[in-house]
């Protein structure tokens, strides 16, 4: 389903020096996996998710999506890829402020191009166990449930691709264990879940790790045992 | 919007407050316009010209006693000047005590010939003027103003009562076409309108008048006939060549200038004032729409993360900002448009909200959203949705 080929990233920054967050990244992830992306702080994981998600171009390199070379696309065909298949989960959640849950869900589905998205946000919400917390604005739900909120906006459109990025890292360990757990799930309903974490336990729980360092693979592992309680 | 309520009140102030202005220049200003103009015209035709004892110029205070002019110039003038049509001699009697019984009134006296309606287009409406018969004879016969009317008489009809003008008994025979207030906010209905020999006579006891109006047959001939009356009346006054005029003389032409003085402020500076008010309101739209835009970095990141076009993001911060500078014009227009409307009562002027007002409001304040919206567009589009969530 995704494969990058040699994919590089540099950020030039305004006063010249550059940084190699991403040198050489080639990578294919199956339909229906779930892997985790391990490494220490600055190795380059987000830039790596970011790429994924069509949230960013990388600087060389080819990413295809289903055979398609999407580096390439227009910024209007990207953002159509994002909204119909990929899903995108915050460490910071980033949901609307003073906005009720079942709108910040309804977000994405202002820019579908699908025709009958009635009743889709309450699904997503329901999936994720908020039925009872669709007028709740984000100031009145916890950390995890505002995850919640924010992973049920990355499903409303069901994407077949979900990206969460550190999704956990701001929440304690048994709340990070309950998103885990909803993440696993998500994946054997059928969804193709790429998970960034630096935190070595949590990354054992999935299938399949890759260690990223100083912007190269290091390891693709695939656990023996699959541990995320599905 | 509830989320940047502040900012958003902010941003319709500023259109709310240049429209107001516009709203109110636009409206009363034409009103205003319009009155100095038919005031002008009506005064002041194309083939007037205004003989005024004193050298003063128009409208500057009190003449001095040396001044003479005389119903002999008058007519010596109306007899000489060429293609003179008709003329109309004036005497003044500024501030009269007017009774009626016990009924009092405060009027301005005027002394004038036979021909006063037909040279300063003022009739009746009621009873008749004075004829010429009246005017050789001294006759006690008033015309008056509705103002004094009303004072004197309330519901009661006027004609063929007695009145005291300074104690002395007149006949009213006739109510003056009204008037209104004039451009100095002058009631000109708190007039009486006599024979010219009465006033002088018997009211004032003089032998000069104050003002000549000539009516001349041909207006494109004004500024010839208005050098043959200058030559003749400097003649007669015995003044030699380089000495000053004990007279003043006011033409179409010179109205006209005046008139032109008094709309380049209703029509260039007053609109200047509210367009810089509506610009800098503009400018304030742009500057905290701009804010805004930083403000909002991570929900427009967020929304193009989502799925949003570059260009749904611009069409929101464009939309934004439009309708909040168009619901800030639109309170400007009703605030304005009172406002307007009151100003027009309280000066007796004509008319109401104007069209052009609501029009120029409605398109100024869509343009000053649409303009302080581009930049703020743009900013918002380019972000890289990556960069923008940071
Ligand atoms: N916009 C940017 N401009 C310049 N350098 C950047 C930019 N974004 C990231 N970098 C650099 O690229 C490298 C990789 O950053 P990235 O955010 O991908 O790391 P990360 O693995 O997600 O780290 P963390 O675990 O702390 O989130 C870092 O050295 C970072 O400083
Ligand atoms: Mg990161």
């Amino acid at each position: 389903m995704i494969a990058l080929e040699g994919v590089t990233k540099t950020y030039t920054r305004p006063g010249g020096d550059s940084v190699e967050a991403l040198r050489g990244v080639s990578l294919s992830i199956n339909r229906g996996e779930m892997v985790a992306i391990l490494g220490t702080s600055g190795s380059g994981k987000s830039t790596l998710l970011s790429v994924l998600g069509l949230l960013d171009v990388p600087t060389g390199g080819r990413y295809l999506l289903d055979d398609a070379d999407v580096s390439s696309l227009a910024g209007d065909a990207q953002a159509r890829l994002r909204n119909a298949r990929i899903g995108f989960v915050f460490q910071a959640f980033h949901l609307l402020p003073r906005t009720s849950a079942l709108q910040n869900v309804e977000l994405p589905l202002l820019y579908s191009e699908r025709s009958s998205l009635d009743g889709l946000a309450r699904k997503a919400l329901e999936s994720v166990g908020l039925a009872d917390r669709m007028k709740h604005t984000p100031e009145e739900l916890s950390g995890g449930q505002q995850q919640r909120v924010a992973i049920a906006r990355a499903l409303v459109n069901e994407p077949d691709l979900l990206l969460a990025d550190e999704p956990t890292g701001n929440l304690d360990s048994r709340t990070a264990g309950e998103i885990l757990d909803l993440l696993g799930a998500l994946n054997a309903a059928g969804r193709t879940v790429v998970l960034v974490t630096h935190d070595a336990a949590l990354a054992a729980r999935c299938k399949r790790v890759v260690r990223i360092e100083d912007g190269r693979i290091a390891s693709d592992e695939v656990n023996a045992v699959n541990v995320v309680n599905a | 919007m509830g989320r940047f309520r502040l900012r958003t009140l902010a941003m319709a102030a500023g259109s709310f407050v240049g429209i107001t202005a516009l709203t109110v220049v636009v409206s009363a200003g034409g009103a205003a316009e319009r009155r100095i103009q038919a005031t002008g015209r009506h005064h002041f035709g194309e083939s007037s010209i205004l003989v005024m004892a004193g050298g003063a110029p128009l409208m500057s205070g009190p003449r001095g006693e040396a001044a003479r002019l005389t119903l002999d110039d008058a007519e010596a003038l109306a007899r000489e000047a060429p293609g003179i049509e008709s003329w109309d001699p004036q005497q003044v009697l500024p501030g009269a005590p007017v009774k009626r019984g016990d009924a009092t009134a405060t009027a301005r006296v005027l002394g004038a010939s036979e021909r006063a309606p037909l040279v300063w287009s003022r009739g009746v409406t009621q009873g008749v003027f004075f004829d010429a018969a009246a005017v050789a004879q001294a006759a006690r016969v008033a015309v008056i103003g509705e103002t004094v009317a009303r004072q004197l008489f309330g519901n009661e009809d006027p004609l063929d009562a007695e009145i005291l003008v300074r104690n002395v008994p007149f006949r009213v025979i006739g109510v003056l076409e009204p008037f209104g207030t004039d451009i100095h906010g002058m009631d000109r209905d708190a007039e009486i309108v006599v024979p010219i020999s009465t006033a002088m006579r018997r009211l004032l006891n003089v032998d000069t008048i104050v003002a000549i109006k000539l009516l001349v047959r041909d207006p494109s001939r004004v500024d010839e006939a208005a050098g043959e009356v200058r030559r003749i009346l400097r003649e007669r006054h015995g003044l030699a060549e380089g000495q000053k005029s004990d007279f003043s003389m006011v033409t179409a032409i010179l109205v006209k200038k005046m008139v032109a003085r008094v709309q380049r402020v209703l029509i260039v500076f007053l609109p200047l004032v509210a367009g810089i008010s509506l610009l800098a309101g503009g400018a304030a739209s742009a500057a905290l729409m701009l804010a805004s835009v930083s403000g909002r970095v991570s929900e427009n990141g967020l929304r193009r993360a989502v799925g949003a076009r570059a260009k749904d993001i611009g069409l929101q911060f464009l939309l934004e900002t439009t309708l909040t500078t168009l619901a800030g014009g639109l309170a400007g227009l009703a605030v304005g448009g009172g406002l307007a409307l009151y100003v027009i009562r309280r000066f007796h002027l004509e008319g109401g909200l104007s069209p052009l007002a609501v029009a120029l409001g409605l398109g100024l304040s869509l343009a000053v959203g649409l303009l302080a919206g581009v930049l703020p567009a743009r900013r918002g589009a380019a972000l890289a949705p990556a960069a923008a969530l940071r």
